[in-house]
């Protein structure tokens, strides 16, 4: 069923590509150093070679694999603020989607840490009396972030009910 | 209140009650031999000294140092009431002072640890909205006092100048005797496996004369029943349920007991909770969200517990509902059971499982040994969601969610039909925007 994960109304707002990139950096930088490590082992100790020529081919597999996983979990994210509640959807094999009602946001948080600062993105978090919300939209644009935060409180004191 | 006491009101820095620095004592007492006891088993005492001396040292040593460390955080302890908020500052070296806002109050407990209730001494825990630290303690003042102080400090939460009214309106609803909730611990289905568990070990032990194989293992299940029996019987000893202007109070505990306060206001939510062999005879647990209470760790004394009612008939299970969320009913309700496809996901449960709403609450039943409703009203629900992964996916079901504060319940549609769940979750959006207004 296609329309399961379609938007309540309107259409979903994409994150930007550059999340995309930031995650396949910090893999490439983790594959990086398996790599040499596995490599490092195979010329240290060549009586038991394969063990760094499995970590070596591992790194690369893993890259390869991470590459694609963050292209498509990346283009799997989409947000869609309603009237009355803010939509967020994510996943390509394990999808979700949640729906809060902009008044029972208890208080909404933006952050970025040095490479995400580096290309322009943030991840804005939004709190509910309830921790299955888990509502967290991840790789928006510095300036849409800032954008979404000021509305998302402003309507959550337009709408504000309480706990 | 007493006569002769000091009146915690208005006053200016009032002290808790001196007999603070005994029970100190007696609880570091208590602690520094607890270490002790595994070792006097064995037969090891502490360096050159035979247990049972080692014992006796750590008793009074204990009670020593922690009469004398009480006694100091004693003199430095202090608390204000005015007409905004409750300061209590404290601390010998790091000096803390604590600010309490009226109407930033969520409940007001009173706790009674054993040692403590001997004196007559009472702990009083007061629970803001928010974090981890949410939760402050007094301890420990005289019980007139806490009682007193407790109501000064729920009609300031709800805004109103503290009446001087000694008595406070209360009806008792019911009282769980020992013998009900005994019975019900004896035929609910953890001790019963956890009983089964320690005789087939114990029995193995003897069959196979391996007793110290085993007796890891034996230790280890023992624990556990005696952890329920602790649990269940004493904490839940003599529970009563009253009601009172500003909501349900439960008084519970054998050695130590608790008196909390559910405020109507505050319930998020409602599980009723049916164990296989209790449903023969009609009972059910009923088990309460209320914002804050299960984010606190249950390590520090009897804790506040989220336990409505530990054993009930129907009956008056239906009306406490009722009473808490007024209009809620759990039958004549359309149903939307899960699709036979979606056995895969739980052989035997998906028959039991279902989904309802009315215009007051959203229904979700689930669980074949263990029955549970979950119980929530439109006006609490937190947010909603869908979720979805590949086995699901292929089988053409979903799941749908009503997110409630941490607690006992737990609203979710497992393994719906996909357009069920879907239309679960619009629905529930109009639902709840339409009870918010």
């Amino acid at each position: 069923m296609d329309d399961l994960f379609a938007p309540v109304s309107g259409q979903w707002q994409r994150v930007a590509p550059q999340l995309a990139t930031v995650r396949r950096l910090l893999i490439a930088a983790c594959a990086g150093i398996v790599l040499v490590v596995g490599i490092v082992l195979a010329i240290l100790l060549p009586d038991v070679a394969w063990i760094g020529v499995t970590l070596a081919a591992l790194a690369i597999l893993g890259t390869g694999w991470g590459w694609a996983w963050a292209g498509r979990n990346q283009r799997s994210w989409g947000y869609a603020e309603n009237d009355d509640d803010l939509l967020v959807t994510r996943g390509v094999m394990f999808r979700r989607l949640v729906a809060i009602p902009y008044g029972r946001m208890q208080f909404v948080d933006v952050q970025a840490g040095p490479l995400e600062r580096a290309f322009g993105i943030a991840t804005v978090t939004l709190h509910t009396a309830s921790t299955e919300t888990a509502a967290d939209i991840p790789g928006l644009r510095a300036d849409e972030a800032t954008r979404l935060r000021n509305r998302l409180t402003e309507l959550g004191e337009a709408h504000g009910a309480g706990v | 209140m007493a006569p002769g006491s000091d009146r915690p009101g208005e006053a200016l820095g009032l002290r808790t009650h001196p007999l603070t620095a005994v029970v100190q004592g007696a609880l570091w007492a208590a602690a520094a031999s607890v270490g002790l006891i595994g070792s006097l088993l064995s037969g090891d005492g502490w360096g050159d000294l035979s247990p049972w001396l080692s014992l006796v040292a750590a008793l009074v040593g204990g009670s020593l140092l922690g009469m004398g460390a009480g006694y100091v955080g004693w003199l430095f302890t202090r608390y204000v009431i005015d007409g905004t908020e409750l300061r209590i500052s404290s601390g010998v070296v790091t000096k803390s002072s604590r600010r309490i806002p009226y109407e930033r109050i969520q409940s007001v407990d009173i706790a009674e640890p054993f040692v403590a209730r001997l004196l007559g001494l009472a702990e009083l825990r007061i629970e803001m909205a928010g974090g981890k630290d949410s939760r402050t303690s007094l301890r420990f003042l005289s019980l007139e006092d806490t009682r007193e102080l407790r109501r000064v400090l729920l009609s300031r939460a709800h805004g109103e100048s503290p009446v001087e009214e000694a008595v406070e309106h209360r009806s008792v609803i019911t009282v769980v005797g020992p013998d009900r909730v005994i019975i019900g611990t004896l035929l609910s289905l953890d001790f019963v496996l956890a009983t089964a568990a320690t005789v087939g070990l114990v029995v193995a032990a003897l069959w196979f004369q391996q007793v110290v194989v085993v007796l890891g293992g034996i230790v280890g299940v023992a624990t556990w029943v005696v952890q329920i029996i602790g649990k269940r019987i004493i904490q839940q000893w003599n529970f009563t349920l009253s009601r009172g202007d500003r909501g349900l109070r439960i008084e519970r505990g054998l050695l130590s007991r608790t008196s909390q306060t559910i405020p109507y206001a505050r319930v998020q939510g409602i599980a009723v909770k049916e164990p296989f062999v209790w449903r023969r005879f009609g009972w059910q647990r009923l088990e309460v969200d209320v914002a804050g209470y299960a984010a606190q760790g249950s390590d520090e004394g009897p804790a506040s517990s989220s336990t409505l009612l530990p054993i009930t008939d129907r009956a008056l299970a239906d009306a406490i509902i009722r009473e808490l969320i007024p209009g809620a009913r759990l039958d004549d309700l359309t149903r939307t059971a899960a699709p036979g496809r979606s056995w895969p996901f739980a052989p035997i449960g998906w028959r039991y499982r279902w989904i309802a709403a009315d215009d007051i609450a959203f229904v979700a039943r689930e669980g074949w040994l263990e029955r549970s409703t979950s119980i929530v009203p439109h006006r609490k629900t937190q947010s909603v969601g869908v979720r979805q992964g590949p086995w699901q996916r292929r089988r053409g079901v979903a799941t749908v969610e009503v997110h409630t504060p941490q607690g006992p319940v737990d609203a979710d549609g497992r393994h719906l039909d996909e357009r069920d769940a879907r239309d679960a979750l619009v629905a529930q959006l109009a639902r709840a925007r339409a009870a918010r207004v």
